[in-house]
């Protein structure tokens, strides 16, 4: 049996950040999540985590095995994926967060990005169908006409319709200036689209009677590059008057992917051979409608880090304490069996506390940036909002890069910490590090996050979104200098704060005469960025987790491993920082210096 | 030998108010005459209106409200027998030579032999006007065409002849260069003179190469860019700003003065849209709208401007083009772009260089007057001539000859070579023999720029430079961006200061330089990006050492002169204000406008204030009126029109400070005043304060709740304004403590740093930077 279905979604640690780290009872205050109170969230975790786990984790595995399959231009999805997928449409999964206008239910998209951690946990492959599906529903809600919300909305908030969002083509990833599909005017409103696109998730499968594609393409006389690029809305079936899948429109998935890992999601080539679409936004704005969806989807990709990463902590955690081998370089620990655990060994214990003190940090600093996101959607004042958006903003990049890598590197810590037994299917442990590893890669390489972090939001309003995150973080610093329960933290956290406050000052600075300084900081910055943040949000932790202590409410021990493990992060994860400003203030220098000839003498 | 001491002007239209006030604002008293409205019980009534009108223009033609006094209303009728005191007059009416003729005789009549009677006529000859006149007189008469408006535009175009006396000569280019600070450039007896026939050519061209090529006006503005050294405008805004209506009138008057088969006869046209939008009451932003305008229809605020191909307005759009997608690579780029904009720049510009060429010693003495006139003149960076340098007059020649076009004497003799160069730091320029003449500057005129050419700096860093003056006097220049302040600029004024109290060799220091800023004070985007990552440390590092720096330039053990022109606010204020004296140009607008971006002065701002107007006798006992008016300087961000309004008004310019009024008479002056306080210069000694505190800040409070009710000011108007009352009345203190001048510097750091904690004053940063506009927050 895989070790992986022992997982359970980490019901306590959520409700930990959302109402002691963090104050989720603020969402009740806004207009329209005035439902939302603390219980009811709370009581919407318990369902999903028992929903995950029902329906979705005894799918993960069979799904990795058995993949997608095409055949006569249709995919068909793993066994059980289509009768999971129905449930969760009953449950209201895909309408969770969602305008009520248009049957969704209109929950805080806080409480959707816990539960999104735990679909990724139980079955990554699986949650991309909808996820993309929410992703098509932001785009149509913020840029489509009255008349194409009315018509899709609904269908995609039900889930009887699936989306996708269709950029990459065969010559162009990142560089979307290039794409070449066409979209010809056909008179009467609409449009033909022709041309090939690929890596499309979700592009076909057999969970829905319709997908409704979002595909950038370009007008006649387009201007050149990114700005001449317009965003098209074009169904598998065209809608009939009925709104019900009518005529099968000039779209086709002719392969889809033999891929490293999410075998269950089907990674389509889709061909548009005048395929009729409709234009969603303004002419030649497409990237910028594109882009609204990309924001939010990065945050969703960083999600996908955390849950590979609880469910890779929680299963190696769970091997290893488990597995006898050995005995405790300090001494015996269990005589009356014929090995201690490995749990015993330092190095096994280093791997899993890194683990876990990626995963709790990153999950409290996901609760932060999304109570931020319904912030800058629902709060009442503008400049309440307008703060809420650039911290979010300045801080996609960084927990959609960092948690990636964090999930990545758990799932191999994983798999290091049970050995062999990692390395073979049937323990589904080197599942993850497949599926893991495309977050790193899609929604922009973690490389473009970087050089987004620092070549666009660190500058941009000379500093502005840094303000988000450097003045709270100043201020607790500040109050928190002669607290005897933070001190021993505020003075590591300070100096990495410092740091990272020289460093945005140096890449501001050089930025200005040489952008490829930029380029070769922002990597380490974006790291750096990353574990200051954990650094304050440990601290921040750890001060509640000793409050609490001090007044005796709670799960002590929940409390007393919170401390343990900020001390960890501190004095084991923390330092790396320090190498992080080492390297960001070397500059260029040595990363330009070989020439193109020189980097391979191989013949 | 008349020695010009009272000035007459006749008629007092927007040009002859314009002079008029100039000359008052020189010091001179000044008639100012015209006619007797029909059936008017106030006789002097069109003078007094214009006098009036005047003092209600913005940009105001005088420098200080106090100096409209100087003016006296007169009326052509009852007062021509006080032209007898007069030593210069200057006929400003209507552009018709007989009209003209038939008041120089009434003139004649009464003026005294030896008055200097002069024209400011734009386009008629100095030969008609004075066809007919007494030989005597016309001995004692010139032209001298100022620019509209003349406090406003430097160049003055002067016209005699041979004939004229060399006293006269001498005199007239002393007033109008010395005392009312006018760039006077010798024109010969031609037609338009200078600027207006080579202007007029260039605009001519300009629009009709629009039109043939069909360009729009955005994509001609554009083309008309900063890479042939034009000011911003363009062509069409250009027209737009100057008014529409004169245009047509000072071409079709040239177009009748100048030769058959002159260039400027082939291009004339007359533009039908330009009659009708004229006759409609579109003559440019004093009237409805020109080739632009703001449509603020429905509440809104488009700016639009006249499609040429229906003649109405439709939205302004984002000018494209080959030529203009190259032209930061220069001019030459942008002739070679290939396209029709391309085509047409060629088009216009050509015949501009032509136009240039063949005509620059008919009508001036040298290339290099030529260019200076078409410079001031129009605020180009190159006259036609440095601009052909910088394209390659060669290159030019080459495609002039290419094209089958005669090449002009002047651009053959060049032929490869330029025409201006350097040898060993002089500039020279050609002559039309093709030899090279040096450059010379006037007495009593001193530009960096020449000294720079001519030396090495003393010091130089990348934020600053030191130019030896001569004589033991330094001058620092700032070589920031708009001449902002930072620490890199602090730290060099620290060491030039060490320089010059370590090493004899230097006596003196002038802070100067030629930038359109003397300087925009304190760097915003570097302290608004270090407040945002909270760098306080650092922000209150900027604050203290910009203090002690300018404390050090206060309490040196030599003189400190500031010399500025143009902007000097904020920081750039507060240096003038720790200077041992200012040598102001009369052109410096300066002030504490720091609430606009949501602080408070910190470098001594606050603390000057409180004492130069608690040493001022004339202002009333006690120490509130001083601190009132210092708040209300500070408080609303006031920048002084003039430095004359900054010397009486606000006393930023000490009171025994001298202004000059030409620019380029700025340093020479600076650099005069310096020496001569060399001899015995002790430092001034530190001044200390006794503050009201709370009880002051009461008064304060209440004036601020006033200006909040009546709507005058935002909530945050509000929270600056108390911390700038805090600093002003000296927080806790009261009158029985005395305070120095550290006391006051330590307030001013601790609330400019509580000031950048707020959001709302860093909004303000962040909106100045983007838009230049300050936000009411």
């Amino acid at each position: 049996m895989p070790v992986t279905d022992g997982y359970n979604a980490p019901l306590k640690d959520m409700k930990f950040v959302l109402h002691e780290l963090w104050d989720a009872s603020e969402l009740s205050t806004y207009e329209g999540y005035e439902d939302a109170s603390p219980d009811l969230i709370n009581a919407m975790l318990d369902e999903a985590a028992k929903f995950t786990k029902n329906e979705l984790l005894p799918l993960n595995q069979t799904g990795d095995r058995e993949g997608c399959v095409l055949e006569n231009g249709v995919v068909r999805t793993p066994t059980g994926f289509k009768e999971a997928y129905d449930k969760y449409c009953e449950n209201g999964f895909t309408s969770l967060s969602t305008d009520p206008k248009y049957g969704g239910t209109g929950l805080p998209h806080t409480l959707e990005f816990m539960i999104q951690e735990m679909v990724v946990s139980t079955n990554m492959a699986f949650g991309m169908y909808p996820g993309l599906s929410h992703g098509c529903y932001n785009a149509i809600y913020l840029h489509g006409t009255e008349e194409q919300k009315d018509q899709y909305l609904p269908k995609l908030n039900s889930g009887e319709w699936s989306g996708t969002m269709c950029l990459t083509e065969p010559h162009c990833g990142t560089d979307l200036g290039l794409i070449k599909t066409k979209a010809e005017p056909k008179g009467d409103g609409s449009f033909a689209l022709t041309g090939q696109k690929i890596f499309i998730s979700a592009g076909e499968h057999d969970l829905t009677e319709n997908i409704v594609h979002l595909v950038l393409a370009k007008l006649p006389d387009a201007p050149e590059g990114v700005k001449g690029i317009s965003l098209f809305l074009v169904p598998k079936f065209l809608p009939t008057a009925e709104n019900t899948p009518g005529q099968r429109n000039g779209v086709r998935c002719n392969a889809i992917e033999e891929k490293m890992g999410i075998h269950g999601n089907a990674t389509c080539q889709l061909f548009f051979d005048g395929a009729i679409g409709w234009m969603v936004g303004q002419p030649n704005k497409g990237l910028a409608a594109m882009f609204t969806m990309m924001n939010a989807a990065r945050l969703g990709v960083g999600m996908q880090g955390l849950g590979i990463g609880e469910i890779a902590f929680q299963s190696a955690f769970d091997y290893a304490r488990n597995r006898d081998q050995g005995r405790s370089l300090g001494g015996t620990q269990s005589p009356d069996r014929a090995a201690d655990s490995i749990l015993v060994h330092p190095d096994v214990r280093r791997m899993l506390l890194r683990m876990k003190a990626n995963n709790e940090g990153g999950r409290a600093l996901a609760a932060w940036i999304a109570l931020e996101i319904d912030k800058a959607v629902k709060h009442s004042d503008p400049q309440v909002r307008q703060d809420a958006d650039d911290f979010v903003q300045l801080m996609t990049p960084i927990i959609k890069s960092y948690m990636t890598d964090a999930g990545s590197e758990a799932a191999n810590l994983g798999v290091q910490t049970m050995g062999g037994h990692g390395y073979i299917q049937e323990w589904g442990m080197e599942q993850l590090i497949r599926d893991a590893r495309i977050a790193q890669i899609y929604e922009g390489t973690n490389g473009i996050q970087a050089l987004d972090l620092a070549g666009r939001k660190l500058g941009a309003h000379f500093g502005r979104y840094l303000r988000s995150f450097f003045h709270p973080v100043s201020a607790f610093i500040e109050a928190n200098v002669s607290n005897p329960d933070a001190v021993e933290f505020v003075p590591d956290l300070a100096k990495t704060f410092g740091w990272l406050q020289q460093a945005s000052g140096q890449i501001a600075q050089s930025g200005m005469k040489d952008a490829e300084e930029v380029g070769a900081a922002s990597s380490d910055y974006l790291r750096l960025f990353a574990l200051t943040a954990l650094a304050y949000l440990w601290c921040e932790m750890a001060l509640k987790a000793k409050a609490a202590l001090a007044e005796g409410k709670g799960d002590a021990a929940f409390y007393e491993a919170k401390v343990k493990t900020a001390r960890f992060f501190y004095k084991r994860m923390l330092p790396e920082a320090q190498a992080m400003f080492k390297m960001i203030s070397a500059g260029k220098e040595t990363i330009m210096a070989l020439d193109e000839e020189a980097f391979s003498f191989a013949a | 030998m008349t020695e010009i001491r009272k000035i007459a002007v006749i008629g007092s239209g927007v040009m002859g108010m314009g002079i008029a006030a100039q000359c008052a604002n020189a010091g001179y008293k000044v008639d100012l005459l015209d006619i007797v409205p029909e059936g008017a019980t106030d006789r002097d009534a069109v003078a007094k209106g214009a006098i009036k009108k005047a003092l209600k223009t913005d940009p105001a033609p005088f420098m200080h409200k106090s100096r409209a006094r100087y003016v006296t209303p007169c009326n052509l009728e009852d007062h021509l027998d006080r032209l007898a005191d007069v030593d210069w007059i200057i006929e400003v009416i209507v552009e018709r030579a007989d009209i003209k003729q038939g008041l120089y005789k009434q003139l004649a009549a009464v003026a005294r032999p030896d008055a200097i009677i002069t024209s400011n006529t734009s386009t008629i000859p100095l030969s008609i006007l004075t066809d007919g006149m007494d030989p005597a007189r016309a001995k004692r008469f010139a032209i001298t065409h100022f620019f509209n408006p003349p406090r406003y535009m430097q160049l003055l175009e002067l016209v005699t002849t041979d004939a004229t006396d060399a006293d006269v000569v001498d005199e007239l280019r002393r007033v109008c260069d010395v005392a009312l600070g006018k760039k006077v450039i010798d024109c010969q007896d031609t037609p338009g003179f200078i600027a207006n026939r080579l202007g007029s050519l260039l605009l001519q061209a300009a629009s009709n190469a629009t039109a043939d090529h069909g360009l729009s006006i955005e994509q001609a503005d554009a083309l008309a860019g900063r890479h042939f050294g034009f000011p911003s405008t363009g062509i069409f805004k250009l027209m737009d700003l100057v008014g529409l209506d004169l245009g047509p009138y000072v071409s079709k008057s040239l177009y009748d003065n100048v030769n058959q088969g002159d260039l400027f006869r082939e291009e004339y046209r007359e533009s039908e849209l330009l009659d009708k939008m004229i006759a409609e009451g579109y003559t440019g932003r004093k009237g409805k709208g020109g080739w632009y305008r703001i449509n603020r229809e429905g509440g809104g605020r488009v700016k639009e401007v006249r499609d040429l191909k229906t003649g109405e307005y439709r939205p302004v759009e984002k000018p494209e083009g080959a030529a203009l997608a190259v032209s930061k690579k220069g001019a030459r780029a942008v002739f070679k772009a290939g396209d029709h904009l391309a085509d047409a720049a060629w088009c216009y510009m050509s015949k501009y260089f032509v136009y240039a060429a063949e005509h620059a010693l008919d009508i001036a003495q040298s290339i290099f007057d030529v260019d200076e006139a078409m410079k001031t003149g129009y605020g180009l960076k190159w006259g036609p001539f440095e601009l052909m340098d910088v394209v390659g007059a060669a290159w030019v020649a080459g495609k002039l000859a290419e094209e089958g076009r005669s090449v002009p004497p002047l651009l053959q003799q060049v032929g490869e070579g330029t025409f201006y160069k350097v040898e060993d730091g002089e500039r020279f320029f050609m002559l039309g023999d093709g030899s090279y003449q040096a450059i010379v500057r006037p007495e009593g005129v001193l530009l960096l720029s020449d000294i720079k050419r001519r030396s090495e700096p003393v010091l130089r860093s990348s934020a600053a430079s030191v130019w030896d003056l001569g004589d033991g006097v330094l001058c620092f220049e700032f070589t920031t961006y708009a001449n902002s302040l930072d620490d890199s600029v602090m730290a060099i004024l620290n060491n030039t200061i060490a320089l010059i109290e370590k090493d004899e060799a230097w006596r003196a220091l002038v802070i100067h330089n030629e930038g359109r800023n003397f300087s925009v004070g304190a760097n915003l985007g570097i302290a608004l990006f270090a407040s945002n990552i909270a760098a306080w440390p650092q922000v209150q590092g900027g604050i203290k050492g910009g203090q002690d720096t300018f404390m050090k330039l206060r309490f040196s053990g030599f003189p400190v002169v500031s010399a500025p022109s143009g902007v000097a606010v904020g920081g750039g204020c507060e240096i003038l204000m720790h200077s041992d004296a200012v040598q102001a140009h009369a052109e410096t607008y300066t002030g504490l406008v720091e609430v606009g971006v949501g602080v408070l002065p910190g470098w001594g701002g606050c603390k000057e204030m409180i004492r130069r107007h608690s040493a001022n006798k004339r202002s009333a006992r006690g120490p509130m009126p001083a601190l009132v008016k210092a708040f209300e300087l500070i408080g609303t961000g006031q920048v002084a029109k003039s430095a004359m309004e900054a010397q009486r008004d606000m006393l930023i310019i000490n009171e025994a400070d001298s202004i000059t009024f030409n620019k380029e008479r700025v340093l020479y002056d600076a650099k005069q005043r310096a020496l001569s306080m060399v001899e015995g210069y002790e430092p001034p000694e530190e001044a200390t304060f006794r503050l009201p505190g709370a009880t002051g800040r009461a008064a304060i409070d209440m004036a601020l709740h006033d200006f909040h009710l009546k709507g005058m000011a935002t909530d945050h108007d509000m929270t600056v304004g108390r911390a700038v009352g805090q600093v002003l009345t000296g927080e806790d203190t009261d009158v029985t403590e005395e305070l120095t001048e550290r006391d006051l510097l330590k307030l001013e750091q601790k609330y400019f740093i509580k000031m950048l904690k707020e959001p709302k004053s860093l909004a303000r940063m962040e909106y100045m930077l983007n838009t230049n506009k300050p936000l009411r927050n």
